[in-house]
């Protein structure tokens, strides 16, 4: 049974026992990623022996390292331009030579190093391109060189059409769609493949096309798209993703915040936990690839933010460990973004701010009015901000009602200190967020509505009826650990 | 199985089509999407996932964006409140669009965010969409009355305050057994023998005279506003204990 073939939920509590059945799928993808890290190794030690017999083979390897290899930080404008100009020639070779080209890439992990840094830089220059036309001064002041102008009169560089262009003709000429459909109803995706897609070069290439939309889409706040993207994808051990580490993670990454800005923090949860769990499994091995570990080690910590925030929308229980990381990391703060209230309102700005992605917006920015140009991190920020405070008096709803089974409204009011009618919208607003769509099967925008909570209730008049879905014991999962342990 | 997201029954073939291949980036399909959105105003249906594609090529393509067709995509999110569509419309805005407007006595040349028409009707359609998400109906229909603008930003929307009256009475459904008459008419923006229609016509709910003030209104028994307790019990499958009955095979003691 594949990790994501459940049954629908029905409570929040179903979620622990649903993830016992699998421990198996984990302990597969640890040891999975076991290997890779000695294979990994292995190559390392092999290095520097691609040298081919002709010059224009070497040309090839080096221009196809270049581009799955970071800028520098202190890369000029030029440089960008020159990169962007490097990417199209690669890919124009790639895409539209005279049928598939015979490439050998420098690494296994060259398709999704290169979508990597070619979004990368994408993003980058992008926010460049924003914070100069806001502050036209400060840009020429600490360069020296005008880059307000060469950007103003160069807007198709890194231009959004070419290269979302890049990422559909990828997927596209990879037939990947297709092979994916194929893979799910078990039957022989090379059938499907074209000329293209039954290499691997363009099977890979394809494949991480996808997850570069989802993190394109994502970056320019269409959630909902991106999450669509991934319709032909499925979130198991056995997806072509859960070979590249970094591929991995940030897929988890950006589908978990997906799900959390369109209020299914339910889900989000779970695709933050997942991940986070797998990361603290294989963490020993990581250590190998500084530079990876380094850039996970930020994105955990990101993720972790990003579970404070979703727990406070929406309490439940965590696995034990991601618990356990969360106290240590945020303790203080987790009590004050479950506590509510006003105080709490800086902390979800400075956590939401921390943890989200780098946000682009997708066309030049106005060059002769800088005040337009707002940050598009502070735009998705203010958005987001406006629903914390929607619903910044849920919890402290939660935390009285919890102690009663009835309740007087008046009395209610009398103790939180405000007025009847703005109470009753306090109740109304909670009862409200604690019914959230959660996905049980199909793609990721699906979905059913489903209660959040243990606490609901119900007003009559003046009087508030609470009851409590209680949880049973639960001895199967006791009984079959131990069983384990000693058996 | 409930319903995906990007699911509309009501969508024609064509739109469909264009969502699911790349002319979703075509520029020139920008007309078919504004024609879908004057056509979900005006026969009350609605499709947000179609919307939020014409606001992407709003998005890539600057130069085409039109403020009517925006302001109509955000007052028909307005009617599905509590849901995100709002918000999920407005990450797709330009990023200027909340800031606030410069103070009028500010006689810089330069122009400033609020200032632009589109940006002042984003910004008093998402004190609408706070107030409804707070669920502060009764400032909203004030809010909604006091402004010449708010008439104008929901004329396109067909039938706009009955939906929103429909959605009020869907989420008090949802958490209310019995109202006072007095709050109801408030949170609902009617009174008299309209708000006696709408209750007992629209929602099927009764009012009895006899309790309250001005008398209570009542609600029947629906699931949501039951909140019955229950008690979760374990759910036992048998694969569960493949591994260990696995075992019992492989290793006879």
């Amino acid at each position: 049974m594949a990790l994501y073939q459940r049954i629908p939920y029905q409570t929040a509590d179903r979620q622990k026992l649903d993830e016992n059945e699998s421990d198996q799928e984990e302990d597969a993808l640890v040891n999975d990623y076991k290997e890779q890290a000695h294979f990994d190794e292995g190559l390392e030690d092999g290095g520097g022996s691609y040298g081919g017999s002709g010059g224009q083979y070497q040309d090839m390897q080096a221009q196809l390292a270049a581009a799955a290899t970071p800028l520098e930080y202190q890369a000029t404008l030029e440089t960008k331009f020159a990169s962007y100009d490097n990417y199209c020639n690669l890919f124009h070779y790639i895409l539209n030579s005279e049928g598939p080209v015979d490439l050998e890439p420098p690494s296994p992990f060259w398709a999704w190093d290169v979508i990597d840094e070619f979004i990368y830089q994408f993003e980058s220059f992008c926010r460049y391109r924003h914070r100069v036309a806001r502050n036209p001064n400060a840009a020429q002041n600490s360069t020296g060189d005008d880059d307000f102008a060469l950007l103003r009169d160069n807007p198709n560089t890194w231009g959004c059409y070419s290269v979302l262009n890049v990422l559909y003709s990828l997927i596209q000429r990879s037939e990947i769609t297709s092979q994916l459909a194929a893979m799910k109803e078990n039957t022989d995706p090379s059938l499907v493949a074209g000329d293209y897609g039954s290499r691997p070069l363009y099977r890979m290439l394809g494949y991480f096309s996808i997850i570069g939309l989802l993190r394109v889409h994502c970056l320019l706040g269409d959630f909902s798209l991106a999450l669509k993207t991934l319709d032909d994808i499925e979130l198991n051990r056995k997806a072509m993703f859960a070979r590249v580490m970094a591929a991995h993670f940030t897929t988890y990454y950006y589908v978990g915040f997906c799900y959390m800005m369109m209020r299914r923090y339910a889900d989000a949860i779970k695709m933050f936990s997942h991940i986070l769990v797998y990361v603290s499994r294989t963490k020993n091995f990581q250590k190998n690839n500084q530079g990876q570990f380094d850039s996970i080690t930020k994105k955990n910590d990101q993720m972790y933010a990003l579970v404070a925030i979703c727990v406070a929308f929406n309490p439940t229980k965590l696995d034990d460990t991601i618990h356990t990381a969360l106290r240590e990391k945020y303790g203080d703060t987790l009590t004050r973004l479950q506590r509510g209230g006003p105080e709490a309102l800086p902390i979800f700005e400075d956590l939401f701010r921390s943890a989200c992605p780098k946000f682009i917006s997708p066309t030049p920015p106005d060059f002769s009015s800088p005040a337009l140009n707002v940050d598009p991190v502070d735009h998705h920020t203010a958005i987001f901000m406006d629903e914390v405070r929607n619903t910044l008096y849920n919890p402290t709803v939660r935390s009285y009602l919890k102690l009663y089974t009835t309740m007087d409204l008046n009395k209610l009011a009398s103790f939180l200190e405000i007025g009847k009618e703005e109470l009753r919208g306090w109740l109304l607003v909670n009862k409200q967020r604690t019914r959230q769509v959660r996905w049980s099967e199909g793609g990721l925008l699906d979905g059913e509505v489903v209660l959040g909570g243990e606490l609901d209730y119900a007003v009559q008049g003046d009087l508030i009826h609470v009851s409590e879905a209680k949880v049973g014991r639960r001895l199967v999962d006791w009984y079959l650990r131990n069983l384990a342990r000693t058996y | 199985m409930g319903i995906a997201f990007d699911h509309a029954p009501e969508r024609p073939e064509h739109i469909d089509a264009i969502l699911n291949g790349l002319d979703r980036y075509n520029p020139e399909t920008t007309t078919v999407f504004q024609d879908y959105v004057s056509q979900q105003c005006e026969h009350r249906t609605y499709d947000c996932y179609a919307n939020l594609a014409l606001l992407k090529l709003y998005q890539f393509n600057p130069h085409l964006l039109r403020d009517e067709p925006v302001t109509n995509i955000l007052t028909k999110a307005l009617t599905v409140f509590p849901s995100p569509d709002f918000s999920l419309c407005t990450h797709l805005l330009p990023s200027y669009i909340l800031s606030p407007p410069s103070s009028s006595n500010n006689p810089s040349s330069n122009p400033t965010p609020g200032d632009a028409p589109l940006s002042e009707a984003v910004q008093k359609l998402t004190i609408l969409n706070n107030l409804l998400s707070g669920a502060k109906y009764r400032e909203f229909w004030q809010t909604l009355d006091k402004d010449d603008l708010y008439a104008d930003l929901i004329a396109d929307v067909g039938g706009f305050e009955e939906l929103m009256r429909v959605r009020i009475a869907v989420t008090v459904g949802q958490s209310c057994r019995e109202v006072e008459r007095g709050v109801l008419e408030g949170w609902l923006g009617l009174t008299g023998a309209p708000f006696e229609h709408f209750v007992r016509e629209v929602c099927g709910w009764g009012v009895d005279d006899t309790r309250g003030a001005k008398g209570m209104v009542v609600i029947p028994i629906n699931k949501e506003n039951e909140a019955k307790g229950t008690v979760v019990k374990e759910d036992v499958k048998f694969e569960q204990f493949g591994r260990v009955v696995r075992r019992a095979y492989e290793q006879p003691a």
